[in-house]
């Protein structure tokens, strides 16, 4: 099966930035993108507009904060929540450096989280460290494995 | 709401009206001075009852010893003179009053007796033998002794008279007692003269004393004792209770007097005690009032304080979002699309990505200002060498090229949240950091010190320094002194220290001298 990854993100320009940043670093897995807490979680158990959606669950999901409808930090807890997904690795974005959102993450079972910096430079960094960790057996065949 | 407390909390005013003129004293002096009037009455009349009581008795005690002198003279005098008589051992024709007759023989005795008193200080005293048929004319009856013989020999049974009676405007007590009734031995003197001895005949020519008959009162016993001395006496018995009384009613209208005031001052206390019980409750009122608007106010605050976390939030979220798109497709065009932009769109790239970085950076340290102020202090006592150390080491090993000489006093112990304590260190050793980097032999001291009076921390350089005359804008947020060309900041960090130091109550102070360094005190 094919592994993807799911972002969940309302700002299109940070999707698009945050795409562009995972294909500089050489990972082209599929991204699935949600554009809210809401639509996250009807993804993620195949409800609503997604319901009958083929397929597995996302191999990593990058999860914004603040969010419409629902908070990241509720969407966190509503995957932790989940049998099926208690396991599913979620790192959490966030522009912030406001403590409590980091420390509330890791309460709620973040496994990881990526600071959205103005300077893109560090946040393609970040993206690279992150695709280093969780999705180094998921590089394509033919991608280029320099940074492995 | 709570008002200050005016009206009330003035003291009432307590009336006293003058204590002579209220009308329960006025009653009490009427009432008063009829019962000392009727109270002096009965004192007059019964010190007059015991002066004349005390009359009475000295002139019965008169009386007395005299009636005994009487019968001494008639009982054994008289026996023992005719029976040395009848043995011849007297003359018959031998008779002396000075001897025989109780009249005179009283009579004169009465005159010593008078002279004594004199002597003692008393008032003579007046005796009379009284008789209508007197040998010698000074016993002759007046009217009045000659009435009281009458009304003795009219009743028989009577054995003593009484009475107060006026002579030349003179009040008398005036006693009289019956004297004996005349009997045959009387009759020896007092019949017929030719029956009296010769001696008694020779003496007394004329009829006076004789011709009485037995069973007769012959004669009155009159003493009279003046009454005017005792009324002085009378008076000053008198004004004696009568001072006595009005020392009373003087001691019983003080009395009354201390009673009233003592109700007074009591009612008075009663009002200052009520009024300070109403004080009280208005000040307790307040005190719950002032509780309730500082619960008040702390909501507010604390509401205020969520929303400028909310909006800090907001902030970090909302205002970066744009600054990282505009950076991110900055650095698109830059690499994807370097050729067709040439060096000079290139370079503006670069400017557009350096302000957005600096933007960032603002953002960061109003954030973290922000923090600073709203953070949760949990005050510990503080090792401020260890920490200084530190933030020093941070500092070196953070621009490794860099030769600072760090002079840290050992032993630097404060209280306070040892995170924003760190932050404090931090920023003024950080200053002291970036405004040495000119100079060729840089030196940082932390230490204590006394500045202006007060023992306070320090933190001293050799840098640039700053001029003194911006001082009062070294720690506003966002001021900066120097270019961020020649030193890099946002100009937050003194506003950061600033806070922090009124955060522990503590204040903080610099001084400079430009191209010298700068020192900055604080205190926690």
């Amino acid at each position: 099966m094919e592994k993807y990854i799911l972002l969940v993100e309302d700002n299109p320009d940070d999707e698009i930035l945050a795409i562009r940043a995972l294909r500089k670093n050489h990972i082209v897995n599929r991204v699935e993108v949600a554009r809210d807490g809401a639509e996250a979680l009807d993804f993620l158990f195949r409800r609503g507009t997604h319901a009958g959606r083929p397929g597995n669950l996302p191999e990593v999901v990058l999860l914004d904060l603040k969010l419409p409808k629902l908070h990241g930090l509720e969407v966190l807890q509503r995957i932790r929540a989940e049998e099926a997904t208690r396991l599913l690795p979620v790192v959490v974005l966030t522009t912030s450096s406001e403590d409590r959102d980091l420390v509330e993450s890791y309460r709620l079972g973040a496994n990881s989280y990526i600071r959205k910096p103005v300077d893109f430079d560090q946040f393609m960094e970040a993206v690279r460290q992150l695709g280093m960790y969780w999705l180094i057996l998921n590089h394509s065949a033919n991608g280029v494995g320099a940074h492995a | 709401m709570a008002e200050a407390p005016t009206e009330n909390a003035k003291r009432p005013a307590v009336s006293r009206p003058a204590w002579w003129s209220s009308p329960g004293f006025v009653a009490w002096a009427l009432w008063g001075s009829i019962g000392a009037v009727v109270m002096g009455l009965a004192a007059y009349s019964g010190a007059k009852a015991f002066v004349a009581r005390r009359a009475d008795d000295n002139i019965r005690h008169v009386l007395l010893t005299h009636r005994g002198l009487h019968h001494y003279i008639q009982r054994v005098m008289h026996p023992a003179y005719f029976a040395a008589r009848e043995k011849g051992m007297v003359s018959p024709d031998w008779y002396s009053p000075m001897v025989l007759s109780s009249s005179y023989i009283v009579r004169n005795m009465h005159g010593f007796y008078n002279q004594e008193r004199v002597k003692d200080g008393h008032v003579e005293i007046y005796y009379k033998m009284a008789t209508d048929n007197p040998r010698n004319p000074v016993n002759k009856a007046t009217p009045l002794e000659s009435g009281l013989l009458r009304k003795f020999n009219e009743q028989r049974g009577l054995r003593e008279y009484r009475e107060t009676v006026e002579i030349e405007g003179k009040p008398f007590l005036l006693h009289a007692m019956p004297f004996l009734e005349t009997n045959g031995a009387c009759l020896r003197c007092h019949g017929r003269r030719e029956d009296a001895p010769p001696g008694l005949q020779a003496l007394y020519p004329g009829e006076g004393g004789f011709n009485e008959r037995a069973g007769v009162i012959r004669a009155v016993e009159i003493i009279r004792a003046p009454l005017s001395p005792e009324r002085f006496t009378v008076a000053i018995l008198t004004a004696s209770a009568m001072g006595g009384l009005l020392g009373l009613a003087g001691l019983l209208a003080f009395n009354v007097r201390l009673r009233r005031l003592v109700e007074a001052r009591t009612s008075s206390l009663r009002e200052e005690v009520l009024h300070r019980a109403q004080v009280e409750r208005e000040v307790l009122q307040l005190n719950a009032t002032l509780e309730g608007r500082v619960r008040e106010r702390t909501a507010q605050l604390q509401a205020a304080i969520q929303e400028l976390d909310a909006f800090a939030y907001s902030v970090s979220h909302d205002l970066r979002a744009p600054l990282r798109a505009m950076d991110g497709f900055s650095s698109a065009l830059e690499e994807d699309w370097a050729p067709a932009l040439g060096e000079e769109g290139k370079e503006f790239l670069r400017r557009i990505r350096k302000s957005c970085s600096r933007m960032g950076d603002l953002i960061e340290d109003l954030l973290r200002l922000s923090r600073f102020t709203r953070q949760e202090m949990d005050p510990k006592d503080l090792d401020l060498s260890a920490l200084a150390r530190e933030v020093a080491e941070e500092l070196r090993s953070g621009s490794p090229e860099r030769r600072v000489v760090f002079e840290i006093e050992e032993g630097l112990a404060a209280r306070g949240d040892e995170s924003l304590v760190r932050a404090l260190l931090g920023n003024l050793l950080g200053n002291a950091f970036k405004f040495t980097a000119k100079v060729p032999e840089a030196r940082i001291e932390v230490g204590k010190t006394s500045w202006q009076g007060r023992a306070t921390f320090f933190v001293r350089d050799n840098g640039v320094g700053f001029d003194m005359a911006y001082k009062d804008k070294l720690f506003g947020a966002f001021q900066r002194l120097h270019s961020a060309e020649d030193f890099p900041g946002t100009g937050i960090g003194l506003a950061t220290v600033l806070r922090i130091v009124q955060r522990h109550g503590g204040t903080v102070d610099a001084a400079s001298v430009p191209g010298r360094g700068a020192t900055f005190y604080f205190t926690l």
